[in-house]
């Protein structure tokens, strides 16, 4: 809701027409003799050996997966091969305009595009960046491999073949010398020195991510487009259609600043092979007949969209060329319609059952290796001699890599025997880097006439004073703290980038961004449509193409919307990469209340549950301040849990107040709140007002003196302290605002029963939510633990206390017959 | 490299000492002759030093922990060291495993002895317990059985076993085992530190059962209390005071007999020793000593009462091991110079003096506080002039000395006073009888009153 777009209802009412342009089908016509002008002998050669090169290697793969052996040679491989074979002319169509600073992102079946892609940069590249990246890569792992008994060097180019296509199939059969050690797959593989960036086995997984990676570009003005190369199937994913609504936003025309105008420079190449799986896409599981027509629905350029004849190599190449000149010009983003087909099944187990041998028959007739080699023979560029060469050449390097990759003693698994821990440490990054690039921070006003910073001078920053509290107007607040620390590293780190929905002039839904705006040019603070999974997955494209950034979610219960986002793409790269990435992403996730069944959620425990992710919940300003700014210094996604209950607090636990300066609190450290000595109380995120009423009321009642540790992080977390004051009080209460069954509540209890066992005298007890949906407001206190609770569930569970009559019914029966019910 | 410091063992017959108080905390830099801690026995107390310097790298008991001897208490050695060797969890272990093969050695088929069990609840007897107070009670050698639990869930929780330690007798570590498999436990008393339950009454009350009076003794002292008295709780000493000197009166046929001697001689001999004694090197000998001097000579022709009497027999002593009767700031002591007949006047008077030292100070040796044949006690400095002394089961015999009043006798016709000095026996009938006892008493008269010559003797 920009003011300077003014929504004119005498403009907006009006009676009209919406025109579409012709989109093209197939438009390209040029005979080979035409396109003698554009490509020498050597280029229009060197075309059949690429499509050459990935069908032999493919075929490999094939004969493997069915026969268990290649040229006589053994080996078992039970992995994934989606093969992409008859799609060869598509992939090396696309990659022979390509380099390095072009980067693709795949699918499943993206085995032909890491290889034409990859050749397209070898023969781009000169010697010397050769082998300066082969050298580096791993160490020269690689390199030495391939490089084997050779001495010298003569051929670079064919060294770099030979690396390339080693690196892959090493990747694919999980060994430690492909190029993510294994840790990819055949789906997976990627080699961003080429600007192949990883392929995706999520279907259309790699729109989004794509799409954030060409906001990369733009924002951080690289050189270079971005292909999101994704199959005809993912049209019928939302977040495909989330990722091409978010790269056409108007505001990259009308509100962008000079010199960052224009939409994304990005394709969206839709390998169409006419088959998602099994299911035919045009005819049967989607309506757009012609996939090209999707273009038309997104912006008024309809994405320059076209359909392509994929089984000509040159046809594509003509297309790649045209489109990457218009995302040059900032007129992104473009959809290509690449109309092709897979001989093989969608994988070797597919028995074909959805479509007659006739029909795959009459696409082997017209096979762009047969159909494109004739061309050049007819038209005397080649001769069958010369192409029967090439394609010995081929079989033999295939061969000699196959040799390589299949030997145990050359090509070793990752050792998780000697070192049991090398996928653990590449869980997380753990590193400190303050900005993700040196330069100039672009922002609109110096820090200090920042009206937010200005109206937050005027703030106390402790939340009592003299012994009362400072009152709401008046306190330096949670969401203070957080602006902070998100301003402060603005004028830090020139990559650093921030969106959400509402988050420009809203300030944010809870106005913790209030005041960003004034400091902040569009393309580093913006709007985002309401994409969840476009927000996340951007956001994991930006931080593997190397910049940091705070995306925002307005409600935890949003994270399903963004679920493949956050548990497939942001919480794995780092470890699929085998540390080649970096996630350098802070999710922000406000915890909502008062708002019902959809919008009052703690999430934490799905968050919590997957390997991958660091997650932390401050429930202090001190601490909000502290992990933000631990978590803008790091190179890991953190998931950044607010909760709108306590937006508002001011500081309790530091007498001396927030420190207006820079100051981190460690992610994965727990911190005592309040020390007693007999119960120890846990609390996860807003709980901690409800335990410190708790522990009060204990006190002065039952005389019981409660040690209260705010957990701040929920991963990683050093049990440490807890450990050492369930030693000294021998009892322990877990409680937080997550639905009790299957939480994280649940984990610390069971962790600390397990480390603590013969200190404890009662078992670790749980005080979560119910399991059921949230009520209204008025209803939330039969449904969040409440202080009473907490002082029923000690008295149920783990010592009565004199005088006690419970409300809330803790007692083992009542757990099993709650647990029978599911609830 | 990291030395362990052990539990000493005071004495053949101690099993555990309990630590009162630590000079030293974990991390604390310790150099050679500091006190580390202080610990006591049943009847004494003790303060440990460091024989080695460094840094207390762990401490394996807390205050008030009844630490078995020889178990290590603490480490001290160099920051950074490893010291996962001396947890007492590894010691713990192995004294558990050397007393299970112990057990198998002594069962003879080998029925599979589960260690689990041996330590758990009466099979059949459905019993929740917290791990924290099963560890607190195994710590503190208390039967948990005994608790009353208060938890959830009839659960017996830490401050059950709190309150049972407050209220009830204790094991020690290595009678607990044992201790668990008695069917009717809780009416054992036990006769250790605090009233613990050592092994030693373990195996009286799988031989001999339980005395039924003993069982009445435990009711009375579990009495409520009322609210128009101050309340203190026995200390240890006090304890073992209290059921020595009732066991004492149960258990034996106590009756004493009373007469005095004319202190005359051996008070001039006294006078004789301060004016010149410190000229031959003499300390300074009381009238006590005198008559632990004449007792140990006179014993040796009594000897049914330099003895012990067990029920159905008796040890006659050949020497005499002199028990000394001491007032401490903690309670009765009674520490023996052992073979007091061989021991010159001068000898007995510095072994009296240097036991009584450390008995007032807390330090004495525990082998020093038993063995016994005869006691001696003296109530005359405080002006008592006759009592009637408590046996100390098993010996026959005890001696009181009492004060010097002066009493008139016929001499011619003349009344003349003179210091007569009382003594009261004490005998246990069941071994001696009134007239040999009578016998005793006159000789012991006639020694004194004429000390010089029996000295000469």
């Amino acid at each position: 809701m920009p003011k300077q777009i003014f929504v004119d209802p005498n403009v907006v009412r009006k009676s009209g027409w919406v025109k579409f342009k012709d989109i093209p089908i197939n438009q390209y016509n040029k005979t080979i003799d035409e396109e003698k002008a554009n490509f020498s002998k050597d280029d229009f050669v060197r075309i059949y050996r690429d499509m050459a090169i990935i069908r032999e290697f493919e075929n490999m793969l094939l004969l493997v997966k069915t026969t268990g052996e290649y040229n006589g040679i053994k080996y078992n491989y039970p992995g994934p091969a989606h093969l992409s074979i008859g799609q060869e002319a598509s992939a090396v169509g696309q990659a022979y305009h390509l380099d390095k600073d072009d980067y693709i992102f795949g699918s499943h079946r993206s085995h032909g595009e890491i290889i034409a892609k990859g050749l397209s940069a070898i023969q781009k590249m000169s010697h010397s960046e050769l082998l300066d990246i082969m050298e580096n890569f791993f160490e020269g792992r690689i390199l030495k491999v391939v490089e084997g008994k050779r001495t010298k060097r003569e051929d670079v180019k064919q060294l770099a073949m030979d690396f390339l296509l080693y690196g892959a199939l090493a990747e694919i059969f999980g060994k430690e010398t492909g190029f993510n050690k294994g840790l990819g797959g055949s789906m997976h593989a990627f080699f961003t020195p080429f600007g192949i960036y990883p392929n995706n086995a999520i279907v259309g997984g790699s729109a989004g991510i794509a799409m954030g990676a060409a906001l990369f570009k733009k924002v951080n003005q690289r050189k270079g487009i971005v292909i999101a190369n994704i199959g005809d199937g993912s049209m019928g994913c939302g977040p495909v259609w989330e990722a091409m609504n978010m790269a056409a936003m108007d505001q990259f025309k009308y509100l962008w600043e000079e010199g960052y105008k224009g939409g994304l420079p990005i394709i969206f190449n839709f390998f169409n092979n006419q088959y998602g799986m099994g299911g035919q896409t045009s005819g049967e599981t989607m309506g757009f007949q012609i996939l090209a027509r999707v273009g038309a629905g997104i912006n008024p350029e309809q994405m320059h969209a076209e359909r392509v004849d994929g089984f000509n190599p040159l046809a594509v190449i003509d297309a790649i060329k045209r489109k990457k000149q218009i995302l040059l010009e900032n007129k992104g983003p473009v959809l290509l319609d690449v109309l092709t087909y897979r001989f093989s099944g969608h994988s070797p187990s597919d028995a074909s059952s959805y479509r007659t041998k006739e029909e795959v028959d009459a696409w082997v007739e017209q096979d762009s290796l047969i159909a494109y080699r004739k061309q050049l023979v007819d038209a005397q560029i080649a001769t069958e001699d010369e192409l029967d060469a090439i394609l010995e050449q081929t079989k033999n390097m295939i061969l000699d890599i196959y040799k390589l990759a299949v030997d145990e003693n050359v090509s070793p698994r990752m050792n998780l025997y000697a070192n049991p821990n090398a996928i653990g440490d590449l869980m997380f990054s753990n590193q400190r880097i303050e900005k993700m690039e040196d330069g100039e921070c672009k922002v609109l006003i110096p820090k200090e006439d920042n009206p937010r910073v200005q109206q937050i001078k005027r703030k106390i920053r402790v939340g009592i004073q003299d012994g009362k509290p400072v009152s709401k107007a008046r306190v330096f607040q949670l969401r203070d703290a957080i602006f902070e620390a998100v301003l402060d590293k603005f004028y830090v780190d020139p990559t650093l980038i921030a969106y959400g929905e509402d988050n420009r002039d809203w300030g944010g839904a809870f106005a913790v961004y209030r005041g960003l705006t004034e400091s902040l040019p569009y393309h580093r603070f913006f709007n985002a449509p309401i994409s969840e999974a476009a927000i996340v997955a951007s956001a994991v494209g930006y931080a593997m193409s190397g910049g940091r950034v705070i995306a925002e979610l307005m409600y935890a219960d949003f994270m399903g919307r963004a679920g493949d986002e956050i548990f497939n793409q942001l919480a794995k790269w780092q470890a699929m990469s085998a540390g080649v990435l970096k996630m350098p992403v802070v999710l922000r996730i406000s915890i909502g209340s008062k708002y019902g069944a959809q919008h009052s959620q703690d999430w934490t425990s799905l968050a919590a549950h997957i390997p991958g992710l660091k997650v932390v919940f401050p429930a202090t300003p001190y601490d909000a301040k502290g992990l933000m700014n631990a978590a803008l210094m790091g190179t890991d996604p953190v998931l950044f849990f607010e909760s709108q209950r306590i937006y508002d607090v001011g500081e309790l636990f530091h007498p001396e107040g927030v420190p207006e300066g820079y100051y981190e609190v460690p992610i994965g450290e727990p911190d005592i709140k309040k020390e007693g000595k007999d119960i120890t109380i846990l609390t996860v995120g807003a709980t901690l007002y409800r335990v410190l009423d708790a522990a009060k009321i204990l006190e002065e009642k039952y005389g019981m003196s409660a040690e209260i540790i705010d957990a701040r992080s929920i991963v990683p977390f050093n049990y440490e302290k807890v450990l050492e004051s369930v030693k000294k009080t021998g009892r322990i209460i877990v409680t937080g605002d997550a639905c009790e069954r299957s939480s994280h509540l649940k984990d610390f209890a069971q962790t600390i029963g397990e480390l603590a066992f013969d200190y404890l005298d009662a078992p670790p007890v749980v005080v979560g939510a119910r399991n059921w949906i949230t009520p209204a407001h008025e209803l939330e206190e039969f449904f969040f633990p409440q202080a009473d609770w907490i002082i029923d569930a000690i008295h149920e569970k783990i010592v009565p206390l004199r005088g006690h009559v419970v409300k809330n019914n803790f007692t083992s029966n009542e757990l099993l017959r709650l647990k029978k019910l599911g609830i | 490299m990291a030395v362990p410091v052990i539990m000493p063992k005071q004495g053949q017959t101690v099993e555990s000492c309990i630590i009162t108080k630590w000079h030293k905390k974990k991390g604390d830099t310790v150099n050679i002759g500091d006190i580390l801690f202080s610990y006591e026995t049943d009847k004494a107390a003790f303060d440990e030093e460091a024989k080695v310097e460094g840094t207390l790298l762990a401490i394996y008991y807390d205050e008030g922990d009844d630490v078995p001897v020889l178990s290590t208490v603490c480490v001290i050695g160099q920051e950074g060291e490893d010291i996962s060797d001396f947890g007492p969890q590894v010691e713990e272990k192995s004294d558990a495993e050397r007393s299970m093969a112990e057990e198998h050695k002594e069962e003879e088929i080998g029925e599979e002895t589960d260690i689990v069990e041996a330590a758990g609840p009466i099979p059949g007897q459905e019993l929740k317990i917290s791990p924290r107070a099963r560890n607190l009670a195994a710590k503190a050698g208390v039967d948990y059985r005994m608790a009353t639990p208060t938890g959830p869930e009839g659960r017996i929780i830490e401050r059950d076993i709190r309150r049972l330690m407050d209220s009830r007798a204790v094991a020690t570590p290595s009678a607990m085992a044992e201790y668990l498999k008695l069917d009717e436990a809780d009416q054992l008393v036990g006769t250790g530190i605090g009233g613990r339950i050592t092994t030693v009454d373990v195996e009286y009350a799988k031989t001999a059962g339980i005395r039924h009076e003993l069982a009445e003794y435990e009711t009375a002292e579990a009495e409520p209390a009322e609210a128009d008295y101050e309340e203190i709780k026995l200390s240890n000493i006090r304890k073992v005071i209290a059921k020595a000197m009732h066991q004492s009166l149960v258990n034996s046929a106590q009756l004493t007999l009373h007469t005095s001697f004319d202190a005359t001689e051996i008070l001039a001999f006294r006078r004789k020793i301060k004016e010149q004694g410190t000229r031959l090197g003499l300390g300074d000998i009381t009238l006590n000593d005198i008559i632990l001097y004449a007792v140990s000579r006179t014993l040796l022709n009594h000897r049914e009462l330099n003895a012990h009497f067990l029920d159905d027999r008796m040890l006659l002593f050949k020497h005499v091991n002199l028990g000394v009767a001491v007032d401490t700031e903690r309670g009765l002591m009674v520490p023996t110079i052992y073979s007091a007949d061989t021991r010159s006047l001068s000898e007995i008077s510095n072994e009296a003096k240097k036991l009584i030292e450390s008995c007032r100070k807390g330090s004495i040796n525990p082998d020093y506080l038993k063995g016994g044949t005869f006691t001696v006690t003296n109530l005359g400095t405080l002006g008592v002039e006759y009592f009637t002394p408590i046996l100390n089961p098993p010996q026959t015999g005890i001696l009181g000395v009492n004060t010097i009043v002066q009493r008139v006798r016929q001499e011619g016709d003349k009344l003349v006073t003179y210091p007569a000095m009382g003594l009261s026996l004490t005998f246990d009938h069941r071994a001696v009888d009134g007239a040999p006892a009578a016998r005793f008493l006159q000789e012991l008269k006639t020694n004194l009153e004429n000390f010089s010559i029996f000295l000469a003797k």
